[in-house]
Parts: structure tokens; C-alpha cells; sequence
């Protein structure tokens, strides 16, 4: 695996986004709107209680959706080094990317139709298989020079 | 590889970068500006529901779905206009910078348009916000809690803004920039 480092600094943040996006709750904190880590995620997600999990009975910072987002990045992030050796090509990476954005797209258009009625759950597992798709896709840059 | 395109591989430079930069962030950030403001004025001229569901708390998400492909759209731009060869790290610096420019013309035209046009805008946002959630069916202490820390909120000076704003919009950027990195540049021989 190449560029070592700045695989370690992208992990790092992640890493601390994921933390971050737990809340105010594994803080001791009573809430997590105004908490500062509700406030340095305020701009990016809309943090709805009843769409959001709760830590220690505190919403987390963001709602299930971005969770899993975050929480995929970060577990399709530490799965690199695996997915380097597995050597998936590009075009499948990019196909599974496309299917999880579908996915992302389908789900958000059938609820707000009414065809159904998603869930914190569906909405984690979705945005998990989003995360770890994206991870897959920028996991070609890391393959060692032949 | 002609000599062209060898001769820009020898001149890349951090200067390189900023067109680029400048012009996606310079969009979105507008994009994302006008965004707000759309979903600001929804806010303030809808009745109070007492849902969390309001145009306030959706712009966030809209807005951060929008601004966060602009990453990917800079590695496009530069690939197109600069040079089709850019390493990963390149990508993720475009991608972060793309970022932090986002946030500060998003923020400098906000704070203009409450400067020039509507000084009554962010009070009439919080009043409106207010309102909502007086309306929602909760204990009164934790109501007033949330009245507290939303007002709290809404009045963070321009350079704590920056400070919330420019390291996550940046991370998201970064991220996506590193997805068009796989997408639309090349390697170089030396590299394959």
C-alpha cells in the first residue's frame, strides 16, 4: 500500500468525525443541539431527534442517514488495505458506488411518496453501504506501483 | 504524451490549483448561499407546526448534499483545464481548499445580504424557529432549553462560523475530490 501517511490522517479524522458525531450524549452533555458537537455538525445535517439514535438517552449529533454515511466511510477506510489485496477493478467499485447512490436515492423518493415508510435502521444500513462504497471507489489510489 | 502536456507536468505549482479552486468553490458557494437563503425565507414565512421537520432544519442537509460533490467537480475542472495527471494528495488539497472556499463566500454573502438588504433576517429566522418549537408537544423546561441553545445557535459570530465550517465542509470535499482523483485522472507511466 502507498501514501501510508495520508491514509493514517484521512483514518484520524475519520475516525474523530465518527466520535464527533455520537453527540453530546457519551459527553455527559444533557443535549446535543448547542453542544459543540452538535454545533460542528449543525451545518451538514439537519438533526432531527426522531430520525436520529441516542447515546445515554442524548440524540447524536447527526441523523441515522449521515451516521451510517460517516460510520461506512470510516469502516470502508480501515477495510483498504484488505480491499488493495482483493484487487476488485475499478469498474466494480465504481458500479457498487453507483448501486449504494441509487439505493440512497429510491429509498429518500419511496418514503417521501408514501410507497413505504423507512426506518433509523433501513436508513443506517444504507448510508453504512454508502460509506463503504466510497472507501472501495478511492481505494485504487492506494495500490502499490507494479 | 506530446510536449504540452509534458511542459505542464514540469510547471504544476500550488498556483496551478487556485482557477480551479476558486471558480467551483466561487459556484457553489453561491449555490449554497442562495440555498439558504430560499429555505431562510420558507422559514420565516411558514406557519409554526411544532414538527422538527421544518425548512430551516432540511436546508442543512440539502445544502451540505449539494456543496459536498464540489470536491469531485474541482478535480474535474482542473483535470479538464490544467492537467489530466493529479496524485492523490493534489486531489485531496483541492478538494479540502474547495471546501474552506465554499464556506467563507457562503459566508460573506450572507452576512452582506444581512448587512445591505435585510438586517431583521436572522431574527426573523430565530423568531420563526421559536415559534415552531413553542408549538411542539414537549415538557416546558426542556422546551425552553432548546428555545435557549437555538438562539444560542443562530448568534455565532462570522469567525466561529468559519471555525465550525471550513474543517468539516473541507473533510467532505476532500473526500469527494479523492473520488474524482479515481475517476477522471490519469496516472502517469511511471506510475502504473
Amino acid at each position: 500500500m502507498q501514501h501510508r501517511w495520508f491514509y493514517t490522517s484521512i483514518l484520524a479524522s475519520l475516525i474523530f468525525l465518527v466520535i464527533v458525531s455520537l453527540g453530546g450524549g457519551i459527553w455527559g452533555a444533557e443535549q446535543t443541539i448547542g453542544h459543540w458537537t452538535g454545533r460542528l455538525l449543525e451545518g451538514v445535517c439537519h438533526q432531527m431527534p426522531d430520525r436520529s439514535f441516542s447515546i445515554n438517552g442524548v440524540q447524536m449529533a447527526v441523523n441515522t442517514r449521515c451516521f451510517g454515511i460517516f460510520a461506512g466511510l470510516l469502516a470502508g477506510w480501515l477495510s483498504i488495505p484488505v480491499m488493495i489485496r482483493l484487487k476488485a477493478s475499478k469498474k466494480w467499485t465504481l458500479r457498487f458506488l453507483l448501486c449504494t447512490v441509487f439505493l440512497q436515492i429510491a429509498d429518500f423518493t419511496g418514503n417521501l411518496l408514501g410507497l413505504w415508510v423507512n426506518t433509523n435502521i433501513s436508513r443506517f444500513m444504507l448510508g453504512l453501504l454508502l460509506g463503504i462504497a466510497v472507501a472501495a471507489v478511492i481505494s485504487e489510489l492506494f495500490k502499490q506501483k507494479q | 504524451m506530446n510536449e504540452h502536456d509534458t511542459a505542464q507536468e514540469h510547471k504544476f505549482s500550488i498556483a496551478s490549483y487556485w482557477p480551479s479552486i476558486v471558480i467551483v468553490g466561487a459556484i457553489f458557494g453561491l449555490v449554497s448561499f442562495v440555498a439558504g437563503l430560499f429555505f431562510g425565507y420558507q422559514q420565516i414565512n411558514s406557519e409554526p407546526t411544532g414538527s422538527f421537520f421544518s425548512p430551516a432544519t432540511i436546508s442543512s442537509g440539502i445544502i451540505c448534499l449539494i456543496t459536498a460533490f464540489a470536491g469531485m467537480v474541482t478535480v474535474w475542472h482542473y483535470t479538464k483545464e490544467v492537467s489530466p495527471f493529479l496524485k492523490l494528495g493534489q486531489g485531496a488539497a483541492l478538494g479540502f481548499l474547495t471546501g474552506a472556499v465554499i464556506t467563507v463566500i457562503s459566508l460573506v454573502l450572507s452576512e452582506l445580504w444581512v448587512l445591505l438588504f435585510d438586517p431583521e433576517y436572522n431574527q426573523k429566522i430565530l423568531e420563526s424557529i421559536i415559534a415552531n418549537i413553542e408549538a411542539m408537544d414537549m415538557p416546558s423546561s426542556t422546551r425552553d432549553d432548546l428555545i435557549d441553545t437555538m438562539a444560542d445557535s443562530m448568534d455565532q459570530s462570522a469567525l466561529r462560523q468559519l471555525f465550525w465550517g471550513i474543517p468539516v465542509t473541507g473533510l467532505f470535499n476532500l473526500i469527494t475530490a479523492l473520488i474524482g482523483v479515481a475517476i477522471f485522472a490519469e496516472k502517469k507511466e511511471d506510475e502504473l
